[in-house]
């Protein structure tokens, strides 16, 4: 473990399966989440939206609606045009106001929306809005809107291409005219999403005097949301307070999308009154942040004779819907992170083409970009296994990336912090008893039985870096998040930070880590949220940082704050501050024997016995301290930079069965080893990869947001997407390596999302290593009971 | 605020009488929520697919996002703000969740307890295979579901130690 960098002789709190501390609350029903906020004079909207995926907005009547007992204001896409801006996008220039003007592009855009004295009477008085549409063709098919002469998402643009790229590392060419084999396919990954318990909810107040406004809201990234509020609103940034409530799970949705701006212009309209907006799940469904990686596949391998990938080519035809207001076009771009796997593949190709359809545009998913990049490259190395008959274990033990050889820097420019592929996969291939796995699959075949074995390793790249996303337009180097850690009078650690509880645990962690610190219960710390015209640089949850970065910027705070009490120790015995250390919670100086003074007796020395003090010292027992990754880069013409600080690597094996008669997927077995790092609150991180695998198991097997060749959704309920429930989650056994990042303080790596980056691949090479003596494929997710049933019955 | 014809119900929440006037169309859920401010439920869907608003109505568990507050009417109902006791201690299927870390966001987490609440109630010998079906009916996107279980089943196990201490 590397806790050396703590002042005590033994921690016992950090590295420990410690209780969380926000589960008292939430247990209890006590912790406020947004639609449990209610203000004096506060109002409630309700959002009118699009029914049709593209038309013109021929006209707007709202005069009835306004009439209706209980409505107070209502705006329209004029008001879009008056008070704000088109929204930030990825790529640049593709952002969209936060209602409709001159037509709707998708179904579920926002057209209108009123502001009423409840929910109930604003939702009455949509039905009161009338609109005329001129209905105009849509484009839902990415490769239609590329051709010419496909209706056109946005007019002005001229075009549905948002951006094309192709970034080439190496001597690719070389490597595929010198293979012994080339193996080529193309996949399919359809959208999936979110879909946390609690949708996205708001309440502004925009004061038309003073234009400053207040959010509440369950907002991921309150610093990020902040800024993009002020500039779409026309607002100083320091006029805009964002107050991120705890949220109900997020897993990349929830920025505020349009919601925001629709209600605070309500806002406005009435007088800076509150106005609250909570998207109920039909909306989140059809047209909020909960919709990602709508993607068409063709990859390459290059293969040597002895079973060696000597370089992959991707081609992504990259489908974000009607705009680029979601930032779902990150996650195309953040495999670059991770692009070839864990693997020493040398040189590898990236044709990239985002482009937009009458579609509800895509948004950040937990794992970003990865998850569907790295379905494809497992199903390209189980190709090239089977066609070369290597065991696929063999063949991935084979191409990884050597423990010796770290920090590695793969093609794509990241470098890989450490590893232990190799010891990681035997850990995998023990639990599960592979070989017993593969003579019971030889069985069931034997009695006819479609039995397959998916063994998948991948990458979890962890402390997201803007400078991943350089190809689709990001500028920033860099991550802060900081951490205030304040002794009171009494002696009480206070740490504040600048996120809201989401479901990880990161208040218990950094109460861990101080506790230790300072030497005292974790109890005794107290970890208070600030809002962001309060809080230090932060950005708080996302690309498997925050454990990283928040444990990083506590530590640091915690190390001033001690040279500041040495200071006042020194001061105060007499002594060189060189001389007083701090060790298990007490301050001592060689120079007085036996002589010991507390934290807390510092603290309140420096706030209740100025007297005592010297001159030019500082009285007060707190510090900031502001972490950023170390050794980050610029990023490269082609992309190329460190950027993800931390690589995890896991390995899953899964075996399942198929119903020939039904196309339902079993999971029979499901083993998984993995390596990220520290383990800082072994519990947590378990519940991290179990959540995080159950979602991949929904991507693998059941959610999917349909559309018709129409554009109109498929999906509008809970019971059109197909969540896991408690009885598709298959029992999992799994194990820990850990290689201590020797990036990181505490030697931890990101950990929130590495299942769901292997979970669809390790899955799906099940599934195809079950239908492979049917001589099928499935190249595409979800494996779906019709999907399945359809493949099986063409080879019948 | 209510607009239109007001109905009266009158209905026990958490062991205390309450009498509330109600919009026709209201749910027992906006009622516990809006009316009563009992905010520990949460509307995940409202429309009775996620579970995170399921409560108990006179012992059996009810999704109060698909009742009418009116339906209601003259009955006993226990939302999550019951299950802590008078000076603030958990009951017992709280604390199996919280030495299990049977929970993430905690969003969903008041639907799960009650769920369960109600199942143990009644069957305080629930197995997994029963435990499983009640709990096949709520959602939960954070955690996988396995801390859940084995919350469940450690909850089970002292409600069947509470239960068997009853009968000595």
């Amino acid at each position: 473990m590397s806790f050396d960098c703590l002042p005590v002789d033994k921690p016992r709190w950090i590295g420990q399966d410690v209780p969380r501390k926000e589960d008292r609350a939430l247990l209890t029903g006590r912790t406020r989440f947004i639609d449990d906020v209610v203000l004096p004079e506060m109002l409630h909207c309700a959002i009118l939206r699009s029914l049709h995926p593209h038309a013109r907005i021929v006209s707007i009547d709202t005069t009835e609606a306004e009439a209706m007992t209980g409505v107070v204001a209502v705006v329209t896409g004029a008001d879009a045009l008056a008070w704000s801006k088109s929204s930030g996008s990825v790529p640049r220039g593709w952002g969209s106001l936060c209602l409709a003007t001159d037509k709707a592009r998708f179904v579920g855009e926002p057209v209108a929306a009123v502001a009423a004295a409840s929910r109930a009477l604003a939702e009455d008085a949509l039905e009161c809005i009338a609109v005329e549409y001129e209905p105009l063709e849509p484009v839902t098919d990415p490769f239609a809107a590329m051709e010419p002469g496909s209706p056109l998402v946005m007019d002005d643009k001229g075009t549905n291409v948002m951006l094309q790229r192709e970034l080439t590392w190496g001597d690719v060419d070389a490597a595929f005219a010198g293979a012994a084999h080339v193996f080529t396919e193309r996949f399919r990954w359809n959208r999936v999403g979110a879909n946390p318990t609690e949708t996205f909810g708001v309440i502004c107040e925009w004061d038309p005097a003073t234009l400053e406004l207040i959010v509440h809201g369950s907002i991921q990234s309150p610093s990020l949301t902040a800024l993009g509020a002020a500039s779409t609103l026309g607002i100083p940034s320091n006029k805009v307070n964002v107050k991120s409530m705890a949220h109900g799970g997020s897993f990349g949705g929830k920025g505020g999308g349009r919601g925001i701006g629709i209600v605070a212009m309500l806002s406005r309209k009435v007088g800076g009154r509150p106005v609250k907006w909570i998207e109920d799940r039909m909306e989140y469904l059809v047209a909020g942040g909960g919709q990602a990686w709508d993607r068409h596949y063709e990859a390459s391998i290059a293969v040597d004779s002895g079973g060696l990938v000597t370089a992959l080519r991707v081609t992504l035809v990259d489908d974000l819907g009607a705009t680029g207001e979601g930032f779902g076009g990150l996650g195309a771009a953040k495999v670059l992170a991770a692009f070839t796997g864990p693997y020493a593949i040398g040189a590898a190709q990236y044709d990239l083409t985002l482009v937009a359809t009458n579609k509800t545009p895509v948004s950040p998913y937990r794992g970003m970009g990865p998850p569907p990049h790295f379905f494809v490259l497992e199903q390209m190395m189980d190709i090239a296994a089977r066609e070369m008959e290597i065991d696929p274990a063999e063949l991935r033990r084979i191409n990884f990336i050597p423990s010796d050889q770290f920090p590695y820097t793969i093609p794509s420019g990241n470098e890989y912090d450490s590893g232990s592929y190799a010891e990681v996969l035997d850990a995998a291939l023990d639990l599960a008893d592979y070989p017993e796995l593969r003579r019971l699959q030889q069985e069931a075949r034997g009695e006819g039985r479609v039995v397959g074995i998916g063994v998948a390793s991948t990458i979890e790249p962890g402390v997201f870096d803007w400078n991943a996303y350089s190809i689709v337009g990001m500028s920033q180097t860099g991550v802060p998040e900081g951490a205030t850690v304040a002794v009171d009078i009494a002696g009480a650690i206070t740490i504040r930070v600048g996120f809201a509880m989401e479901g990880q645990g990161q208040y218990t962690l950094v109460s861990q880590l101080a506790a230790d610190y300072f030497a005292v219960e974790m109890d005794a710390v107290r970890v208070v949220q600030l809002d962001t015209q309060s809080a230090p640089p932060s950005f708080g949850q996302g690309g498997s940082r925050l454990g990283v970065a928040i444990t990083a910027a506590v530590l640091g705070a915690c190390e001033r704050l001690a040279d500041k009490m040495r200071a006042v120790v020194a001061a105060l015995l007499g002594a060189t501050e060189e001389s007083v250390v701090l060790r298990n919670g007490k301050f001592s100086t060689g120079e007085h024997e036996g002589v010991e003074l507390t934290v807390a007796q510092v603290a309140g020395t420096m706030l209740a016995r100025c007297d005592l003090l010297p001159p030019g010292v500082d009285p007060l027992p707190e510090a900031t301290y502001v972490w950023t990754a170390p050794g980050r880069t610029r990023a490269d013409d082609e992309g190329r930079a460190k950027t993800y600080l931390t690589a995890a690597q896991s390995v899953h094996v899964v075996m399942v069965e198929i119903d020939r008669q039904t196309g339902v997927v079993e999971i029979l077995e499901y083993c998984l080893a993995d390596d990220c790092g520290t383990r800082l609150n072994p519990a947590t991180v378990d519940g991290q990869t179990d959540g995080s695998l159950a979602q991949g198991i929904g991507a693998a097997l059941y959610e999917e947001y349909a559309y018709d060749d129409q554009g109109q959704p498929l999906v509008a309920t809970l019971g059109d997407y197909l969540m896991p429930t408690i009885n598709e989650i298959p029992a999992t056994s799994k194990v820990a390596v850990v290689t201590p990042s020797p990036f990181t303080p505490l030697g931890a790596k990101g950990c929130g999302e590495g299942a769901i980056h292997i979970t669809p691949a390790a899955v799906m090479c099940a599934v195809n290593d079950a239908l492979a003596p049917l001589g099928v494929l499935l190249s595409e997710v979800p494996a779906s009971p019709r999907r399945v049933w359809n493949l099986i019955r063409e080879t019948a | 605020m209510t607009v239109g014809v007001g109905h009266l119900v009158r209905l026990r929440v958490n062991g205390v009488s309450r009498e509330v006037q109600v919009e026709p169309r209201t749910t027992l859920a906006d009622l516990l929520r809006v009316h009563l401010g009992l905010t520990g439920t949460h509307l995940g869907c409202e429309h009775g697919v996620c579970g995170a608003c399921t409560v108990v109505v006179d012992g059996e568990s009810t999704r109060s996002c698909l009742m009418l507050a009116v339906q209601a009417d003259g009955t006993d109902v226990t939302t999550v703000e019951g299950l802590t006791g008078a000076s603030g201690e958990l009951h017992p299927i709280q604390e199996a969740f919280a030495r299990e870390h049977g929970l993430q966001c905690g969003f969903c987490t008041p639907g799960f307890l009650m769920a369960l609440h109600a199942l143990l109630n009644e069957h305080p010998y629930a197995d997994e295979d029963e435990i499983r079906e009640v709990l096949g009916g709520q959602l939960c996107r954070c955690t996988g579901y396995h801390s859940i279980l084995r919350s469940a089943m450690s909850a089970a196990a002292d409600a069947r130690a509470g239960s068997s201490e009853a009968l000595r």
